[in-house]
């Protein structure tokens, strides 16, 4: 076996490394939500594309290059033991457990790991709600714990609107909902306008929403952290280390590049983590995640450069856009959200993008009209996308005929 | 905990019983919902005989392998994990010979069981299973605060199907692993088949959960899945999973059939719908194995394979006057007359894993999966040794 596969790793040229890690790349929320919008299953998620266009796929946050080589390693590494359980398994499950804590100044009992991120948010509903315990979140923000309190759990959910200008999360907005809720979900950077709150802006929230109501719990959602340039963002993990009812969760599906592999986890005080732990599901995640998770989490460079890439590709469609008169806001993710109102909304945009091969995201309401979220891909496919985009926008300068072209 | 568990917890028929249960559910898993915080590392180590977990020591086969070679070699479009659901489902779907709708492809059978648990249970809809079983259901009825009713099986160590159909009348959820774990035991087709008729006369309203988990290892000539009962009866669902013959279970995937409004139900509570996902290589080698074995020949493979090694581990025991029950599954139950944790720490100092506790029976019997021939020709010698010096300690 080991023989086979190191025969196999060397047969891995350049291209099919890409099109390994593309494959393990690619995200799955937002495709599944796409899909339920279209309102069907299976063969809807394939836009009608002109005969021999090979689509380029930005609609879904993912990262177009996927895992670093020593996270394909990790996986092809686990062939042999596809049998074993996680708990049988090497590495263990606790083995990245204790790695995430020790990376973060944390202990074992810190963290909990999730099947995706996605396990974390459902368990955090269910752990800190009830009939009468509600929600928080701003609008319009990532819809998983929002849509699993009010369809599965029938909770309630309350909502205020990001700043209408920058779209940045208004924190002050959201206080005067806290009071007896039994969560506040904020995804920081948000998802789908890009935007982040400072840490500070973090620390002074929380602080207001223990001394409002000190019983409600802030899940603090950092997906696309590893994207962040601004100096004035920081991840909370020490603000939930040492502060009981507040959780990051983080996932390997974004700048780790393996939203198929599904891992996640969430770190934060003791007695908080026990809580989401209990409804932790035995054996959630996979041998090859874990083991690939681990390697990853070993290659902390691999992040910073694909960081430092996708910042490049942001800066140039961002410019791109703002050539042609349309604003974005001020991104710190694998994607922008543009306001193209003046011309079309986001669903005639995708649809004329679609037309010539290019998806680009869903719908995000209330703001559906006007702003258009755009997944960055490669370089070479946003320089691709961008022509797409200018097609079928036209530089906004000349165009007056408006919406609905 | 101990006390609120307490008063969920009320035993069904036997008076004895009540003492079993307050320690019997929820206790830890395979490795415990506390796995997150308990120090559990064991991993199995090179020369490490693992026959703990009812894995199958053989693997998913090279077949299956190969398919997950080839999507990462680039041979299949990546990304397309709804796809992959979906080709998935079908698979199964045909496999069965149902439709796609009947179907409901889940991490691991866990989750299915979790889902049914949460979907048919209630605060006055108790969760029913015999004592002991795979405690996923009782350990998750509990977690979310609905009451458990704990069966014993019978003198054979198999469901007692009197004392169940008593137990589940009114009751949201009956969960009839078969065959059992830890017990290995199995009911007949024809007296499932007759529990599930007098079952839904006498109480319409209960949903059965039939875990098939280890149906692929069964020999007794009067066994049958029961699928097509499930996709014609609203109150029975079949589970079923990749992690045991098939030989997959770290990649997590397992599968409920139904019928389409029962399986709706649970729709939801299931991470392969909504904004949920399974791992791409889980969903291609589940599709991959799944595919192979579309003549049964995969799985009959495996079970002749386990059953030359479950007749030779069988015999071992009973020459030494250790009678394990009637096992129709990859592991056995044995009353080794000493406590399962002294074995199985015995056991591990000589490189074999084994026998983890199983109340009311962990005083007196050991759980042994079965690992390959090879493995079990060294793993019962190891038993030999071990059980051979508690025997002399007794005596001394």
């Amino acid at each position: 076996m080991s023989v086979s596969r190191r025969g196999f790793l060397q047969g891995l040229g350049v291209d099919r490394t890409h099109a390994a890690a593309f494959m393990a790349a690619r995200g799955h929320e937002e495709l599944v939500a796409e899909a339920m919008q279209q309102g069907r299953q299976g063969a809807a998620r394939r836009p009608n594309l002109p005969p021999g266009v090979e689509a380029i796929r930005i609609s879904s946050n993912e990262n177009p290059l996927g895992p670093g080589k020593a996270a394909i390693d990790a996986i092809l590494g686990k062939f042999p033991e596809a049998n074993r359980y996680p708990f049988n398994s090497t590495p263990l499950d606790a083995d990245l457990e204790i790695l995430i804590a020790k990376l973060n100044s944390a202990k074992r009992e810190n963290v909990v790991l999730g099947v995706g991120s996605q396990e974390l948010l459902k368990n955090a509903a269910r752990v800190f709600m009830s009939p009468t315990k509600h929600l928080v979140i701003p609008s319009p923000t990532y819809g998983d714990p929002a849509g699993f309190a009010q369809n599965a759990l029938h909770y309630t959910v309350k909502s205020a609107p990001v700043h209408d200008k920058t779209l940045k999360t208004d924190l002050s907005a959201l206080l005067p909902l806290v009071k007896g809720a039994g969560l506040v979900y904020l995804c920081n950077p948000n998802n789908p306008t890009g935007t982040i709150n400072s840490a500070q802006e973090i620390k002074d929230f929380v602080a207001e929403v223990k001394k409002t109501s000190p019983t409600t719990a802030v899940l603090l959602d950092e997906a696309y952290c590893d994207y962040a340039t601004d100096p004035s963002f920081a991840t909370a993990f020490p603000l939930a280390l040492a502060t009981p009812g507040v959780i990051v969760a983080r996932t390997m599906s974004k700048a780790y590049g393996m939203a198929g592999v599904r891992i996640g986890y969430a770190i934060g005080d003791a007695a908080t983590i026990k809580k989401m732990a209990a409804y932790r599901m035995p054996y959630n995640v996979n041998t090859f995640g874990v083991a690939a998770a681990v390697a990853s989490l070993k290659d902390p460079q691999h992040i910073k450069d694909e960081s430092a890439r996708n910042k490049a590709v942001r800066d140039f469609t961002t410019k791109f856009f703002a050539d042609l008169g349309y604003t974005s806001t001020d991104s710190q993710t694998n994607f922008i959200f543009t306001d193209i109102g003046k011309t079309m909304t986001a669903a005639q945009f995708r649809d004329a993008c679609a037309a010539k091969g290019v998806m680009v995201g869903r719908d995000f309401p209330p703001l559906e009209k006007q702003w258009a979220r755009i997944s960055l891909g490669t370089m070479e496919e946003m320089q691709k996308a961008t022509e797409v985009f200018r097609s079928v926008l036209k530089p906004a300068t000349t165009t007056s005929s408006g919406k609905g072209q | 905990m101990a006390l609120s568990r307490r008063q969920f917890v009320q035993t069904a028929g036997l008076g004895a019983g009540a003492a079993l249960t307050a320690n019997v559910w929820g206790r830890g898993r395979e490795n415990s919902i506390w796995s997150a915080i308990e120090p559990n590392l064991q991993a199995v180590e090179h020369g490490v005989i693992c026959v703990s977990s009812n894995e199958n020591p053989v693997g998913p086969g090279e077949k299956v392998l190969g398919s997950l070679r080839s999507l990462l070699e680039g041979g299949k479009k990546p990304g397309r994990y709804s796809n992959q659901v979906g080709e998935l489902t079908e698979s199964i779907a045909a496999h069965f010979k149902v439709k796609t709708e009947n179907v409901l492809v889940s991490e691991g059978s866990t989750e299915i069981l979790r889902a049914a648990t949460q979907v048919f249970t209630s605060k006055t809809k108790a969760l029913v299973g015999t004592i002991p079983t795979y405690e996923e259901c009782a350990g998750y009825a509990e977690l979310i605060g609905n009451p458990v009713h704990g069966v014993k099986l019978n003198s054979e160590f198999k469901i007692d199907l009197d004392q169940m159909l008593a137990a589940a009348k009114g009751a949201g959820l009956v969960f009839y692993c078969n065959p059992n774990n830890p017990t290995a035991t199995y009911v007949g087709a024809k007296a499932t088949r007759d529990f599930l008729q007098k079952l839904n006369a006498a109480s319409p309203d209960t949903t059965i959960l039939v875990d098939e988990a280890y149906f692929d290892y069964v020999t007794d000539p009067d066994h049958e899945t029961h699928v097509p009962i499930a996709i014609e009866n609203p109150h029975v669902i079949v589970a079923r999973t990749f992690s045991k013959a098939y030989g997959m279970a770290g990649l997590r995937q397992g599968y409920a059939i139904g019928h389409p409004e029962t399986i709706k139900k649970m729709r939801q509570w299931v991470g392969s719908s909504g904004t949920g996902s399974l791992n791409v290589f889980g969903m291609a080698a589940a599709t991959a194995s799944i595919q192979q074995d579309a003549d049964g020949a995969f799985t009959k493979n495996e079970r002749n394979r386990n059953k030359a090694v479950r007749d030779m581990v069988t015999k071992w025991f009973a020459d030494r006057g250790m009678k394990p029950t009637d096992s129709q599954a990859n592991f056995m139950f044995v009353n080794i007359g000493t406590p399962a944790k002294a074995f199985r720490e015995a056991c591990r100092a000589k490189n074999v894993m084994v026998a983890r506790d199983f109340p009311p029976f962990h005083q007196t019997h050991a759980r042994i999966s079965l690992g390959t021939m090879e493995e079990m020709q060294k793993a019962v010698q190891v038993f030999g040794e071990v059980l051979a010096t508690k025997k002399s300690t007794a005596a001394a």
